[in-house]
């Protein structure tokens, strides 16, 4: 296999097995997750196969028929070692299934050649049943540490353990500047202003710190940093994807993630609005578009497709995106065949399947029901005025000609609707069905005979009110039967199956619905504390965020095949906390960056790049890049052009010529000349099959599916976007006005505020002379201005302002 | 402009190009790579490895080491090209046997309740070309005289029966979003033998961009590294590739070294190895900025060269594409993607079998075939896999619209591949009369891109990634290299 081979590059990837070298090898810890994992399926209390079992240690030792498998001391003669290396008598083991990875054996070899000991008081390990992700987690109690004064939360506690097993010395907190752009960067995805830095920087009453975590906490940017990333998972976009990728108004379901992020909307609340919202005893119209979680699905609109295939496809995919979402389970592998690694079968996937298989799709209008009345008497006029006209035989040839006349990209410019009606030749048409032809034809043919009736329709539409739409989900009145599909072919329906929930996890509460459970009772399921997933996923993923990995590394994994996690009982402590504190996320992560591990420097000491490099054990903070649309952000902010108006519709920023032509049906991109040309990153408009090169270039995520960690590249193209971007270009020239625009004394004193500016902290004394320099030499060749923007240009392309230090 | 001229003016560029190496082989990569040394204290493996396009070698021998594969976006048919079918001439008219129809899919079935599908004979004069005695319409007379050198698989089928899902499917093996593209599996593999180019380069012609867009060439679950670059027309191929306006090389060089002077400076302060990734990431980027026009031009290319493939430079075609293709593998890039729409003929207006067809074949025939004759003139053609076809073939019954046309098909369907590895000469895979199911050696796209990547040195089956609980290829739970094809 070549994947191990080439990890070493991954920002992400990480040795599948992080533990630290020199460090001794604990049975429990270290070697039982990886018998339960690769060999208790077989080697069990039930029907072990060869009479071994491997599911204690005291049973590892006593081996099986063949007689021992553990040589203490000498792993080289232990029957286990030679198995799974494929060297011993019989085949390979684990028998027909991926081998274990290089460090695993590892791991067993260091144990046995320590001596192989084992407790005697154990549990045994069971495949799947008590798997440690289907226990529902207890809240552990916080250690005792020899260090306490590392220690500022119970979070500490559970890390300092780790740190002084392994003998690790973490790093000092950060620098105050650090600090505030870090928690700035992470809490509302905008860096500091040069005041606030200053002023943080001099707080010196004991509280500062939790004072700015609250004031960030509060800020209504807040919203649109975390709402990105939930959006990851709803794979919202702004188009339908597939081939003609036509666009579609579902934004309101992006401001209401950002208004609900905002008001800290208990988790469990927001899950229930987004995947049940419609079954609230009498929804609001918040909680009606919030449903459009689940309508972010993409919907092909080409010729001559069986609707009935893509719509079951959109069902699947929100099968797959709950369970990766808030289960953290891969799911998706049961669509076709009985999961080959966790205890998932068919009958769950079409079990959960159910519940999304009776909803309706309609597009709603954003209002009340005063507004949507109004509009709809304007309609009816507009309907009266054409149907008082439609008799007109005069009219009726000239529509057939300009049916006739219509290119192929004018007929697909129509819609949908118009399409179906021309594909019946007009004389045959039925009258009823060529109501929108001819609403199309009259509207838009630009004929003298047509002017007068134009007019009137136009006075019309003028007093229409503009209402936004969205897209939601309905539950139809009659339920549709689902049935299991073989192979995950819709053309192979199976037996019949009723809504539930995988048999390995809590059973569903009994349903208050007459006609079995709904997604309203799915919903509530999820977020029923006997859930053992949906607040260890949750929280990890907050995690994985703060800290650049989660504590379990396979964030979207937590079945049998994922990492399990680094720090356990840290883990569990976290998502008990997090349901004790009425699912608050807000209340969170003020516990998590108040925490002494977070607040760490994220100096990359060399000691610690041997003996833990990919910082398992977290005794530095990390690095992050920052994600595509924050990088943007950062720029129109220190520039002061950042427009910080919060919501509404999608934005069109400038964007490199010729990206649209990839598409199949060519399109315009007019950037907005506005301040919409600068608002934040999250509201430009995303077309699914031509994205925006800053979303693509920077690793933004492909919308067609739910993504829930962002990979992070380093890449040339990235370099010539920073470098060249017309965006970017006019950032800099932004903040060289701006910083030309203070008053200084010397080019120093200049060159100190548009550094401080720009990376939150003072310019080094060779930073300083080597800007200095550069300057110099732009002033000869050019103007200040000039000048000046080479030095907004080099800041703003630093590794360090794309950086989350 | 003389000619003499025009070598002078490509000397000096040359020049000046080796200057600007030289000026970062000296101070950009040397210091970048002395401090990551130090830094990382002798230990190997991961910093080297951090270039995800070092090329590296595969799981055997290659027997080629590019890729050209030109897409032919909306499905040719190749009952009008390759396939003479008599049987539809002497039944035209007819119903399709029911036997045949039964239990398949297709596109605007809906329309099959009304009317049943009738078979529609070919309008095309077909003969036989060259030793090889291969069958090629009078639609693509260039191809004709090169049918030697390929090799033709008339058994192609596939699963489905729209365009932008059946796109995917040839593209990742896979109508599932979020699977890497074939181009991406492959630079995961090998990385890449061109140090200031793309390793993975997408170029497209025609009058629309093919269906799907950039899922076709995403990395899907790889690292973003491995996606495809759309290149557009003209001279700054790829996005943000130019000097911004206002902005003199002088200045972007200053600016350039001084980014890097201070990124170096926070090297030493955070000690974080990413940095020295994004120092050598701005110093491709600084390569392309010359490498990618140098690309681009066209000038330094004979007359005959741009009369065989019928390009003129400065008018965005195919065959520019064809002739970019060609430099692109000669600059060491190791995977290049044509998309040229429109094949999708089923008999609309602008989508007809007789005029549209003869359009779109007169975009594609000269250039193929001058891309086939000139990697072999310049010996290129034995490390270079060509590729010919679409997202699946087109029916052998008409479709009941205004003028001529055929529906999707993708129980058989033709396509033909050329170079490194492949066997030249033969036609493999055999239909039925009527050219609509295979009876002989069927090829799955599955079987395709084992193929494919057989011949790169890949085994699909080893060349796995592992997410979502699991390892993933591309060819999903299928794929036979077809061992007919190889040379």
């Amino acid at each position: 296999m070549i994947g191990p081979r080439f990890l070493g590059f991954l920002t992400l990837a990480a040795a599948p097995w992080g533990w630290l070298k020199g460090d001794e090898v604990d049975y429990l810890r270290d070697v039982k997750p990886i018998l339960a994992r690769h060999c208790v399926a077989c080697h069990g209390v039930e029907r072990p196969r060869g009479g071994l079992r491997l599911d204690t240690g005291v049973a590892v030792l006593r081996g099986g028929d063949a007689g021992p498998v553990v040589v203490a001391g000498d792993p080289e003669s232990s029957e286990l070692i030679l198995a799974v290396r494929g060297e011993g008598s019989g085949e390979r083991m684990p028998l027909k299934r991926p081998p274990l990875v290089e460090s695993e054996i590892e791991v067993l070899r260091r144990w046995i050649a320590a001596g192989a000991e084992v407790p005697d008081d154990e549990t045994p390990s069971e495949p799947g049943g008590v798997h440690w992700a289907f226990v529902a987690p207890k809240r552990p109690a916080v250690p005792e540490v020899s260090h306490s004064d590392r220690v500022v939360n119970p979070i500490d506690a559970f890390v300092e353990v780790e740190l002084e097993r392994g003998n690790l010395t973490p790093n000092p907190e950060a620098e105050r500047s650090t600090l505030i752009r870090r928690l700035s960067l992470d809490l509302i995805g905008l860096p500091p202003t040069p005041a606030e830095t200053a002023a943080f920087v001099a707080d010196e009453r004991p509280d500062a710190y939790e004072r700015l975590v609250d004031r960030l906490l509060a800020s209504p940017h807040y919203g649109e940093r975390w709402a990105r990333l939930w959006l990851d998972m709803a794979r919202y976009a702004d188009s339908h994807g597939y081939s003609i990728d036509g666009p579609r108004s579902i934004w309101p379901y992006r401001d209401w993630v950002i208004r609900a992020l905002n008001g800290d909307m208990p988790f469990d609340a927001f899950t229930i609005d987004q995947l049940a919202g419609d079954l609230r005893p009498e929804p609001t119209l918040d909680q009606r578009i919030a449903t459009g979680f689940h309508r972010n699905t993409p919907t092909n609109m080409e010729g001559g497709i069986d609707k009935e295939q893509f719509r079951v496809e959109s069902v699947v995919d929100r099968v797959n995106t709950t369970a990766t979402v808030w289960l953290g389970l891969t799911l998706g592998c049961a669509q076709c065949h009985d999961h080959k690694y966790d205890p998932l079968s068919m009958r769950d996937y079409y079990a959960l399947f159910a519940f999304f298989n009776s909803s309706d799709e309609p597009e709603m209008a954003v209002a009340g029901p005063e507004a949507v009345a109004q509009r709809d008497q304007i309609r009816e006029q507009i309907a009266d005025y054409l149907e008082s006209i439609e008799g007109d035989a005069q009219l009726r040839e000239l529509q057939s000609a300009w049916e006739r006349g219509l290119t192929p990209a004018e007929r697909q410019a129509l819609t949908e609707e118009v399409r179906k009606a021309l594909d019946v030749p007009l004389d045959r048409r039925d009258p009823i069905a060529n109501r929108p032809a001819f609403a199309a034809f009259v509207e838009q043919a630009r004929l003298p005979e047509l002017v007068e009736h134009q007019r009137r329709i136009a006075a019309l539409r003028k007093q229409e009110p503009r209402l936004a739409t969205t897209l939601v989900v309905r539950e139809r009145a009659e339920r549709r039967e689902t049935r299991i599909l073989l192979g995950g072919d819709f053309t192979r329906p199976g037996e019949p199956i009723e809504p539930g929930v995988p048999a390995v996890l809590p059973p569903l509460e009994s349903s208050a619905c007459a006609a079995g459970p709904t997604r309203m009772d799915l919903a509530c399921w999820l977020v029923d504390r006997r859930n053992p997933l949906t607040a260890r996923v949750l929280v990890n993923r907050l995690w994985q965020t703060f800290f650049g990995r989660g504590l379990v590394e396979t964030d979207a994994d937590f079945g049998t095949q994922g990492t399990p996690p680094s720090h356990p009982e840290l883990l569990d402590w976290l998502a008990v906390e997090l349901m004790d504190r009425q699912w608050s996320l807000k209340s969170l992560q003020r516990l998590i960056v108040g925490s002494a591990a977070y607040r760490r420097s994220s100096s990359v000491r060399a000691d610690l790049l041997d003996r833990d490099p990919e910082n398992r054990w977290l005794a530095r903070q990390a690095r992050i890049r920052l994600d595509a649309e924050l990088i943007r952000d950062s720029a129109l902010a220190v520039s002061g052009r950042l427009t910080r108006r919060i919501g509404g519709p999608p934005v069109f920023p400038p964007q490199p010529e010729g990206i649209l032509n990839l598409g199949q049906n060519r399109r315009e991109w007019v950037a907005d000349t506005g301040p919409d040309r600068d608002r934040r990153g999250l509201y430009i408009h995303i077309w699914r099959a031509t994205p925006h090169p800053l979303l693509t270039v920077f690793d933004a995520p492909d919308p067609a599916r739910t993504c829930t960690r962002r990979v992070r590249s380093n890449t040339p193209l990235q370099a010539l976007l920073l470098l060249n971007d017309e965006a970017f270009v006019e950032c800099a020239r932004s903040l060289a006005e701006r910083t030309l625009a203070e008053s200084h004394a010397s080019d120093t004193a200049r060159l100190d505020s548009v550094f401080a500016r720009v990376l939150s902290r003072a310019a080094t004394d060779r930073e300083r002379l080597r800007l200095l320099d550069l300057l110099e030499a732009e002033r000869c060749r050019a103007g200040e201005i000039e000048a000046w923007t080479s030095i907004a240009r080099v800041l703003l392309n630093l590794d360090e302002f794309i950086t989350r230090e | 402009m003389s000619r003499l001229d025009a070598r002078r003016n490509r000397e000096a560029e040359l020049l000046k190009i080796r200057t600007r190496r030289h000026f970062f082989s000296d101070c950009g990569v040397g210091l970048g790579a002395m401090a990551l040394a130090t830094l990382m204290g002798g230990r190997s493996g991961a910093a080297t490895a951090k270039n995800p396009m070092a090329p590296r070698a595969g799981h055997y021998a290659p027997r080629a080491r590019h890729v050209i594969f030109l897409f032919m976006a909306g499905g040719p048919s190749q009952l009008d090209l390759f396939l003479p079918r008599p049987e539809l001439a002497r039944r035209h008219g007819e119903p399709l046997p029911a036997s045949l129809l039964a239990g398949k899919r297709f596109a605007f079935m809906d329309s099959f309740a009304k009317e049943p599908p009738r078979l529609l004979a070919s309008k095309r004069r077909f003969a036989q070309h060259g030793q090889s005695g291969a069958w090629v319409s009078e639609c693509l007379p260039h191809l004709a005289r090169v049918v030697d050198d390929l090799t033709f698989i008339h058994s192609m089928h596939t699963e489905p029966i729209n365009h932008a899902p059946a796109k995917l499917f040839t593209n990742t093996g896979s109508t599932q979003f979020g699977r890497p593209s074939m181009g991406a599996w492959v630079t995961y593999g090998l990385g890449s033998e061109s140090s200031d180019l793309p390793g993975f380069v997408v170029l497209q012609s025609g009058p629309r961009g093919p269906r799907g867009g950039s899922v076709l060439w995403g990395s899907g679950f790889l690292p973003t590294a491995y996606q495809g670059v759309p290149f557009r027309n003209g001279p700054s191929p790829i996005v943000d590739l130019a000097t911004p306006a206002g902005i003199s090389a002088e200045s972007q060089r200053d600016v350039l070294r001084t980014i890097q002077d201070l990124n170096r400076t926070r090297l030493d302060v955070t000690g974080d190895p990413e940095i020295a990734t994004r120092i050598a990431a701005y110093e491709m980027a600084y390569r392309m900025q010359t490498s990618a026009p140098e690309l681009m031009d066209l000038t330094g290319e004979s007359a005959a060269t741009l009369a065989l493939y019928g390009a003129e430079p400065g008018q965005p075609s195919f065959a520019v594409n064809c002739l970019l293709a060609r430099r692109l593998v000669e600059r060491g890039v190791r995977f290049i993607q044509l998309y040229h729409t429109n094949w999708d003929h089923h008999g609309g207006p602008g989508e007809d079998l007789d005029e549209s067809l003869d359009a779109v074949c007169r975009d594609v025939d000269r250039a193929s075939a001058a891309l086939i004759t000139d990697l072999k003139a310049r010996g290129l053609l034995d490390e270079t896999l060509v590729i010919w076809g679409g997202e699946f073939g087109r029916t052998p019954m008409g479709e009941i619209r205004e003028r001529t046309g055929r529906n999707h098909h993708v129980q058989a369907y033709t396509m033909w591949l050329a170079g490194g590895g492949v066997k030249p000469g033969q036609s493999i895979g055999e239909t039925d009369e009527f050219g609509f199911e295979v009876v002989a050696d069927p090829v799955h796209v599955h079987d395709l891109q084992a193929t494919i990547l057989h011949l790169l040195g890949l085994d699909h089956l080893r060349l796995t990634y592992h997410v979502q609980g699991r390892d993933f290829r591309l060819t999903d739970v299928g794929g036979r290299v077809i061992t007919k094809l190889l040379a």
